[in-house]
Order: C-alpha cells, then structure tokens, then sequence
C-alpha cells in the first residue's frame, strides 16, 4: 500500500501562489490549517507535514510561503483539533537545545497520542555533532521503560524505578544526564525523518525512519533512492523499518491543457524576494495522469509513497484528496481508511526495539 | 461595595494532580492527571468558564530528584513539556490567558521569542512567559558540562535575552503583510524593524516569521524575588508572581517593587503583583483541617525533607535530627530568597526540620489557607486591600478537587464582595489583567 503525506503552506509551494486570486490573509490563520489538515484526514493520508524555513531566518523582508508558526506548536495544537491524522514538525538541530528538542517531540507525542514526527535538519556545525545530536535525542526518548508507571497509591510509587534509565550521556559535543522527564507515547517514541541528500546519506541511515526525495529532477531523485537502499541493506533495515517518500508537485486539471494551463500561468508571474529552490517534482495532468505517474514511481521506482506539496492552496490539496484520491484507492493503491491509531501505524512501521537495561 | 471597585487578578496554577507533593496519592486524586491532556483542557476551561485571568505552569528541564527511589515517590518527575501544553490548550479555550514558564539559560532568543509569538498567534493574544533563569543543578547537567552558573551570570544573561525577546516581538508591526497578488506586493516594508543586536551574550538578527501580537506582545511573567530578580521584573515584567507567608512580608514586597518601577519609567499600575496561595477549602473549618491533615499524612518524610532541601538548595538534610532545627547555611547559588524565607520561618515559628518539611511539602513555600470559602476570602481580601497583592495565583493542592472547590466556593464570595469580575473585560490576556498596550520599541531603543 502507498504512504501520502502533504505539507501544508498558507498559499501554496508555487512561488507566486500568494499572488493568485483569493490569496488572503485568512491563510495565516490556525483555523486555514485547521481546515486543510482536516481535508488531508478525510483523504486518510499518513501525514501533514509543516517545513521550517528557519536554517535561513527572514532578515530585511517578511518571508514569503512560510508557515506563520513555529512548527512544534502548530503540531500540538492541531492535534488536538484532527485525531486521526499524522503530524511531521521540522526543526534544525542547530536552533534548539538538546534536551529542549528531545523533550518538546515526546510531549507532541503524548498530546497527539501517537502521531508525531520529527524532520529532522541536520545544521549543527559538523556531520559528527550532528550524529550525536540524533543519537542522543534518541537515546533520552527510551528514557522509561513502556510499563515503568505504574501510579501504586498504596505503596506511594509513582513509577517503578528500576524502570527509569539515567542516561548519563558525556559525549564529544554534549553531556546530558537525563532522563527525559516525559511519559513514553503509545507509538514508543516519535518518528524521525530527513531529507535525502548524498552528503548526509550515510548518517541518516542508521536513525531515519523516513526519507523524504525532494529532488526536481526525477532521475537524481531515482539514483538517491536507489542508494538509499542499498545502505539500508547494508545496515540490516528492513522494508519494514524504513519508509522512502517521493516529494511530488501535483498539478491538476479537469484536462491536461488545463494542468497545463495553470502550470504555465503561475511560472510567467514573478515574485520578488523568492529565491527557493523547488523541493520536488512536478507532476502535471489530469486525476488520472497524476495517478499514473505516482504509481509508475511506486511500482518500479523504489519509493513507498510520496509527499504532495500542492502547488497553490487550499485548491491543490482539496483537488488531490477529491480527485486523485479516490483513483489510488479504486486501483488498490491506497487505503481507504485508517487502520491503526500511531502515526507508526499510518506508515506500517514496526514499533521501535527498546534497548537492554544496563 | 461599587461595582467599578478595583477588582483582584486570579490565576490558576495548574500541575498534574496537585500543588501537595502526596496529593497524588489521595483516594480522590487522578493520578494520571499529569500526563493526561484531556485533565488540562478540563481545568482550563473549568478556571475560564470562572472568568479566571490565567492558567499557569512552572517548569524544570530535568526530572526534579537526583535519587531515583525519591523521585519514584513524586508525581512530579514527568509531565508534558509546558509550550506545547500551552500550544494544546490555546485551540480548546477562548478568552483564559495562557502563561508557561521557560528558562533564560538553556533557550536562545530568538528561539524562544517565535516560539511565545506562534503561542500568542494560536491563542488569540492571550499567551504569557514567566522568565526563569533555571537554578537547579539537575537541569544544568541536561544541559552543559560545567555545572550551574552562578546567579548573578545567569541574570546577567536574562537581562539581555529578555530585551532581544521584546525587540523581536515588535520587529513587525500590525499591518505590515499586504499580501496583494495584483500589486505584487507582499510586506509593506514601512512596518518592519529588523533587530541588528550584537550584545555580550547574543548576537541576533532579522525578524520574526510571526504577525504582530493582538496584545501587543506576550505577556512577561517573572517569580525572582532576589534583589537582582526585583530589578530585572520591575523593568522587564508585567506580571510577578511572588511568595509570601504573612502579610508584613507581602506588604514589604509588593511596596519595595511597586517603588523601583519609577526608576525604569513605568507606573504602579504597569506591573500586577499576584502572590501564590494554596486554600483548602471546607464548608467549616473543622473540615477543611481533616482535608488538609489527610493530604499531610500521606507525605512520606524522606520526600518531604529531601524537598525542603532542594528548597534551600542544599544537598543533603538527612544527617540532621529530623526533630531538631536546621542548621547554620551559607548563602546559596540557587534561589537565595526562597532560601530565606524558610530560615526565616523555621525561626520565628521555632519548627523542627519534619514540621518544616512537611508545611513546605505542602504548599511548597507558598502562603496555605485552611478554612471555609468566608474565611479564605477574608485572608485573600485583606492582603488585597492591604497593598500586600494586587491578585493571587491559586495553587490548588489537589485536582480537580481542589480547583473545583476554589471556583464554587471562594469565587462566589469574592463575587459578593465586588472583588472580582463578573465577565471578562477585554479579549486579550493584557486586556483583562488592565494592562496597557506596550507601545513599540521600547527595550533596544531606549
């Protein structure tokens, strides 16, 4: 079965959607989030996904196509508001404090029940800070044993303590004692996911649950994921441990001329101050041409699904989930209902292996 | 009484299943409350639905007990991480404000500042940061290798990390998106102020990613009660939230803040003082003391001293007679007023290090009012009246009992007195408390 997720913009991922008639400043409010997370639940996709475009923070200008959240706390209240659905929240290791990060992702987890995951941006000064950085966060997640609360009243113990593990982490880059004072979430601890690229691919293998591919052009996106796994082999992850995701700019019409049309419409109009770099790749047609296209890639280009950053909103989402949709479902591609509860349940990845107790 | 009297501020001080370090082991305490997010909309919207000013939650980055079969006895080891409680909560209230506590020393600005302005977007303008510089040692070894930094560095840091705050907080002005598609114009570049901060201890730049607060900025709540802590509040805070056991040292308090807020330019009324106070509350006085002694009798000792000396923050209280007095102390790197405040206790009132234990294990040093809602509404109205509080954050020992209580009893009869509001005032968190707008560019500027 194929994984959809989307991630969500006020007006679109399309530089110049904000210009597009009826982009308003009701796209800056919670209840628009609200309301396209919503519509990606009714669709039953995996996931909502909020980037961060915060590695390069708004200096002279107000930035254009961002979320105007941060990011964690959007999830948190989201989740409270859509009960279903899975949340995917990035932050930069390099703009949060450690235990801060780790703690923050496990408290989402606990309000979302189950359904929160981290994208990762690895923009800690070196590969290797970067790697401890995840580890750790990792680490400080198993801090307690799944059945380690047990709320005894009698015998005044609110957890058992030989269930709680003191990490005691003093590593090159950071010490960290530990433990997360946070319960652990009914899906074990949050998931991680990261963008794919050649220089952080080797790390990434070993912690990631998800990979997103956002390269525009179809074939390097093709060559990363077939290195992916072959590392992925390598390390012993098996189909089950990791889920690989296409990022895919659905553009569609009632025809292909109208795809096109619209395509062709938003690339002539400029948007000062833009300077983005596309971060997947555009698919143009009708539901049935789209649906082609992302069952081509999923049947032989290695991927287990893709991320829909719709090129305009909230049209491009509500025509996904109406149109193309409901074609995946009815040639089997796609469910038509949630199954389980956890956002590891959504993506069918297994729950993670706790560490022995020292 | 009129009706246009001065009216007391309220908050309710929400944590997991009670204020009392036992309460959780009460026949009547959910014990899971802490880690259960239902549990938290339920005592939010209880507290708003009685037109309280705020919730609010205190914090510590770090499980609260080095020895893991102390902390085994606490309620209070986990809990949900406080701006993503705040973020949950935001979205199933409407009018209540909503203030969590976040440490100077172990967040950046500008991290924090988007943070408290996404919180303040998601509520509407109703979203408070009570400012702590984190003195536990437990904490710092979350965080860094070399141990807690000394108080004065640490409100060193503060200083500056609140100014960034405000100066990030107003870098964009109400108005500024434009978001016109046919113009082509997105910002209106007129209602934008980058901040270009190169200080001792941050270097920052750019703007926030946020619209302008609806109340200006988030509220700025501080508890530092060192004289350090009483200068950086009375510049920086809108809000302090203080300790007090009797009326004198309320009345010194508030008049010694009051006093330094003209030195910063500001006036009396800038600054709202709503000290902490735990009511236990029974229909006669007989029985809210039989509540109170069932919830002291379920305070093991080892809990109750190993807390006291986490209060004065010394390592250990063990070695000491529990039934003697406690002994001589240096000053500590800590909270060195809370430090006072229980010598100063243990000798005016000539207790033991068990009865102190368990009277801080309590209410946790803050002032307790055992009695009926009459009784605890005159306590509450004479410290009003009598420049010792300007309101009183509410610190229930158990809940929801305890809150529950407070909002059908004591409301009501303050209600009668006209001293506190029928229906909100305003829409925003800065509204109802009778604070002004802040006016733009105020802190980096000046």
């Amino acid at each position: 079965m194929m994984h959809l997720g989307v991630s969500l913009s006020p007006f679109g991922h399309h530089p110049a959607a904000w210009r597009e008639e009826g982009a308003t400043h009701r796209s800056l409010e919670v209840g628009y989030f609200a309301a396209q997370a919503q519509k990606a639940q009714d669709g039953a996709l995996d996931f909502v996904f909020f980037a961060d475009a915060q590695a390069r923070r708004p200096q002279t200008e107000l930035p254009l196509q961002t979320v105007p959240f941060e990011p964690t706390t959007l999830v948190a209240a989201l989740a409270t508001l859509i009960k279903r659905i899975g949340f995917v929240a990035t932050a930069a290791s390099g703009q949060h404090e450690l235990y801060n990060l780790a703690r923050r992702f496990a408290s989402l987890d606990l309000i979302s029940r189950g359904r929160v995951g981290w994208n990762l941006v690895a923009s800690g000064p070196t590969p290797a800070w970067n790697t401890e950085y995840v580890e750790v966060v990792s680490a400080l997640w198993d801090s307690w044993d799944e059945d380690a609360f047990g709320y005894d009243k009698p015998a005044g113990r609110f957890f058992v303590p030989q269930k709680m593990r003191v990490l005691d982490h003093r590593g090159e880059h950071f010490t960290v004692r530990g433990p997360l004072n946070v319960n652990p979430s009914p899906q074990g601890k949050p998931l991680i996911a990261q963008t794919l690229t050649l220089e952080t691919i080797a790390i990434a293998v070993q912690s990631t649950d998800v990979f997103f591919v956002a390269d525009a052009s179809r074939e390097q996106g093709r060559a990363l994921v077939a290195e992916v796994r072959r590392l992925l082999d390598i390390q012993g992850r098996g189909r089950s441990e990791v889920r690989v995701l296409a990022n895919i700019i659905p553009w569609i019409g009632a025809t292909r001329a109208q795809a096109l049309a619209s395509f062709e419409e938003l690339n002539a109009r400029s948007s000062p101050g833009s300077a983005e770099t596309q971060q997947g790749c555009d698919v143009i047609g009708t539901a049935a041409d789209i649906a082609d296209a992302l069952q081509e890639s999923f049947e032989r280009g290695g991927v287990d699904g893709f991320t829909i950053l719709p090129p305009v909103a909230p049209g491009g989402l509500d025509a996904f989930v109406d149109f193309v949709v409901p074609e995946l479902q009815r040639r089997g591609l796609f469910r038509a209902r949630y199954a389980g509860t956890t956002l590891r349940d959504h993506l069918a990845l297994s729950r993670p292996r706790q560490p022995k107790m020292p | 009484m009129s009706s246009d009297a001065p009216k007391m501020k309220l908050g309710a001080f929400l944590m997991a299943g009670g204020h009392h370090i036992a309460a959780w082991r009460h026949p009547e305490a959910y014990a899971r409350a802490g880690v259960d997010l239902e549990h938290f909309i339920a005592m939010t919207q209880l507290a708003e639905r009685a037109q309280m000013d705020m919730v609010f939650f205190e914090d510590a980055a770090a499980i609260r007990e080095r020895d893991p079969r102390l902390a085994s006895q606490a309620a209070r080891s986990t809990s949900f991480e406080p701006l993503s409680l705040l973020a949950a909560l935001a979205v199933n209230t409407t009018r209540i404000g909503l203030v969590a506590t976040a440490s100077t020393t172990y967040n950046e600005p500008y991290g924090l500042a988007r943070t408290f302005a996404s919180l303040d977007q998601l509520s509407g303008g109703r979203a408070g940061w009570n400012l702590v510089t984190s003195a536990s040692e437990l904490e710092a070894e979350n965080f860094v290798s070399s141990g807690l930094r000394p108080h004065a560095e640490r409100y060193a840091r503060a200083e500056e990390f609140a100014d960034v705050a405000v100066a990030l907080w107003e870098s964009v002005e109400t108005g500024a998106y434009i978001i016109d598609g046919r113009s082509g114009v997105y910002g209106d570049q007129a209602k934008i102020h980058p901040v270009e901060h190169h200080g001792r201890h941050f270097t920052v730049q750019g703007l926030l990613d946020s619209q302008r607060s609806l109340q200006g900025r988030p509220l700025m709540v501080q508890a530092g009660a060192s004289d350090v802590g009483r200068d950086l509040a009375a510049r920086t805070a809108d809000v302090v939230f203080s300790a007090a056991q009797t009326l004198a040292e309320a009345q010194e308090f508030y008049a010694d803040l009051k006093a330094r807020l003209a030195r910063f330019g500001r006036d009396p009324d800038d600054l709202k003082i709503m000290p902490g106070v735990s009511p236990i509350v029974g229909s006669t006085a007989r029985e809210a003391r039989a509540k109170y002694d069932a919830l002291q009798d379920l305070i093991p000792d080892e809990v109750g001293v190993a807390l006291l000396a986490s209060y004065l923050s010394i390592k250990d209280l063990s070695a000491y007679p529990l039934d003697g007095p406690l002994p001589e102390m240096p000053p500590t790197a800590g909270i060195q007023s809370r430090q006072q405040l229980i010598i100063d206790l243990g000798r005016r009132e000539n207790l033991s290090i068990r009865q102190l234990a368990r009277h801080f294990a309590g209410a946790r040093g803050h002032w307790q009012l055992i009695g009926t809602p009459s009784h605890i509404a005159d306590e509450m109205e004479a410290r009003f009246r009598g420049s010792g509080a300007d309101g009183f954050n509410i610190m229930p020992p158990l809940f929801p009992g305890g809150l529950e209580d407070f909002v059908g009893l004591v409301i009501p009869e303050l209600r009668r007195r006209g001293l506190f509001r029928e229906r909100y005032e305003g829409a925003t968190l800065r509204e109802n408390l009778g604070l002004r707008r802040p006016t733009q560019g105020r802190a980096l500027d000046a």
